[in-house]
């Protein structure tokens, strides 16, 4: 792979950078601090983040790929303004409403955090899934249709291929976004950096702050980072005719 | 063996996309279907691979009706090439011409030897192109990796619509003549799709011109719809330059004359030429006769009068054909 070099510069430069936070954030760190500041505290923190993205986004994706594929059929179509309509709603009523009323009906914690930081990711996937699948040309679905594959190929073999840039695109939206918002997720009690912005705040402690701050910033980077290349490779893999559409 | 039965489609009121279409297809020929948009010509082609569903009459192939089975079996077993080629974007050349092969579950093996097969048949070096990707060809070699996809199974009937439309007069020309060849090598049953005339007078053997509504205003050879167009719609279309485009369809055999030859020797032409090139020959030489020559030795000649008689002859021809 001649490509492996560049292909590593990123995460090593991001690696770099959060353990020169870290380093930078013990060397100074005095009375409190030293207690939250702690590594293994740092990465319990980076977990918990970790976590609620990985799964409020997953369970985004799950639901609103097949709602955006289900509202391209041609029997469903119908289907697609509403859908819109619902995860626009999502989108744009404010994050920490959001929270509230997720709040209001399973209480304090994880599943709270990631019902909330959910509805917020909804759109960007199903929007994009909407958009990629009617993108895919007609010629191109007729011909695999006057071929004579069931819908369900012309789905898998052509359609989604064909519109996964743009899908991807929007997981890659609705993931960064999330690493920012899940920020918010220590006001219904599901840790995550956003507790060192907030005691660092509340204590007034910069150095506490700063180092959530920073630590927020590189997890979104390093999310973006990933996403990007995990959409190159399957590109790659599934251009190669002898790796694709087996029956 | 593909009939049309009355096949009618509408879409909503109004006049209909295509109109109690009836003819015949017989096996290992090549019928056109010819018309200015809105004849519904698309329409009939679909209607054989059923993407088109007929609103009442019917579609059969060999004596069976095409909506009686699975249409995704049926479609597996009919060859398609589209408009705008629809190669799909995401797959290599090798894999575009896999595809229904693949669906039929072959094995790599014999899909691999079956797609170098079909890119030689088609004109295109499998060890350079294999590998391609459809944005990296010409539109030629799209049309052409087009043509092999559709053929890839071995498909009994082709359908093809506008199949050399996106591509420029010269390299039109070429796929039309390779389409020519490749027919006479296959023999398949083909429907071909095109609002040109002269592809359709060059690629039929059999040419079904469509009006608008749907309406079929002629079934005959190039030669029948050139020498006697069934309605005014017909000589209309086939345009003020049918005559000269009949002397397309004759060669200098047909218009040979014998006997003491003229005064003056003009040019030489070959038995197989057309009656247009011999045209050609005489109006640029001031000879009024060309000579009809194969290997070397005088067959004869061929001059106006010749010619005259020779569109003579075929039509009291096709008159008599059309008297039962």
């Amino acid at each position: 792979m001649r490509r492996a070099p560049r292909l590593l510069l990123t995460p090593v430069l991001l690696t770099g950078a959060a353990v020169g936070v870290v380093l930078w954030a013990h060397s100074g760190a005095a009375g409190a601090e030293v207690g939250v500041l702690a590594t293994g505290r740092l990465a319990a923190r980076l977990r918990e983040h970790v976590a609620l993205c990985a799964v409020s986004t997953g369970l985004a994706v799950a639901v609103a790929v097949p709602a955006g594929v289900a509202a391209t059929r041609r029997t469903l179509r119908r289907l697609a303004p509403p859908l819109l309509f619902l995860a626009n709603v999502g989108q744009s009523v404010p994050t920490i409403a959001v929270l509230a009323l997720a709040f209001s009906v399973t209480g304090i914690g994880f599943r709270t955090a990631v019902v909330g930081l959910w509805a917020y990711s909804l759109l960007p996937v199903l929007r994009n899934t909407v958009a990629g699948l009617a993108g895919v040309e007609v010629a191109v679905v007729e011909a695999a249709r006057g071929m004579g594959m069931s819908p369900a190929q012309v789905l898998r073999r052509v359609e989604l291929p064909l519109a996964w840039p743009v899908i991807l695109a929007g997981i890659r939206t609705a993931a960064v976004v999330n690493v920012g918002t899940a920020a918010l997720a220590t006001f219904v009690g599901a840790g995550g950096l956003g507790e060192l912005i907030t005691v660092g705040l509340d204590n007034q402690r910069d150095r506490i702050l700063y180092t959530g701050a920073a630590l927020t910033a590189l997890l979104a980077l390093a999310v973006d980072w990933a996403i990007g290349t995990l959409g190159a490779v399957v590109r790659e893999t599934a251009a190669s005719g002898t790796d694709s559409g087996r029956p | 063996m593909i009939e049309y039965q009355e096949a009618t489609k509408r879409y909503g009121a109004g006049t209909p996309a295509l109109d109690r279409l009836t003819l015949e297809v017989p096996a290992g020929e090549t019928c056109v279907l010819v018309g200015p948009s809105g004849g519904g010509k698309t329409t009939a082609l679909k209607m054989v691979n059923r993407l088109v569903e007929p609103t009442s009459g019917r579609v059969l192939i060999d004596g069976r009706d095409v909506a009686a089975g699975d249409p995704v079996e049926l479609r597996r077993g009919i060859g398609y090439v589209i408009q705008q080629v629809g190669l799909f974007p995401h797959l290599d050349v090798a894999a575009n011409v896999a595809t229904v092969p693949r669906l039929l579950g072959w094995d790599r093996r014999r899909i691999d030897s079956r797609v170098d097969e079909l890119l030689d048949l088609v004109g295109l070096d499998p060890a350079i192109y294999r590998r391609r990707r459809p944005d990296e060809l010409s539109g030629g070699q799209r049309q052409r990796v087009g043509v092999a996809r559709a053929l890839a199974a071995d498909p009994p009937i082709l359908l093809m619509d506008e199949p050399f439309g996106a591509v420029d007069p010269v390299t039109r020309g070429r796929l039309q003549e390779e389409f020519l060849r490749l027919q006479g090598q296959l023999r398949r049953t083909v429907v071909l799709v095109t609002h040109d005339i002269d592809e359709a007078l060059r690629l039929g053997d059999h040419l079904a011109v469509l009006a608008a509504g749907g309406r079929l205003e002629q079934y005959g050879t190039p030669a029948e719809v050139l020498a006697r167009p069934a309605t005014p719609f017909v000589a209309d279309f086939v345009g003020a330059g049918r005559t000269l485009r009949r002397l397309d369809l004759l060669s200098a055999a047909d218009a040979l004359a014998t006997g003491a030859g003229p005064a003056t020797e003009g040019p030489a032409v070959d038995p197989g030429a057309t009656l247009a090139e011999v045209m050609g020959a005489l109006l640029t030489s001031d000879a009024p006769a060309v000579r009809v020559a194969a290997d070397g030795s005088v067959m004869g000649w061929v001059t106006l009068d010749s010619i005259r008689a020779a569109l003579r002859v075929e039509d009291a021809a096709q008159g008599a054909e059309e008297r039962p």
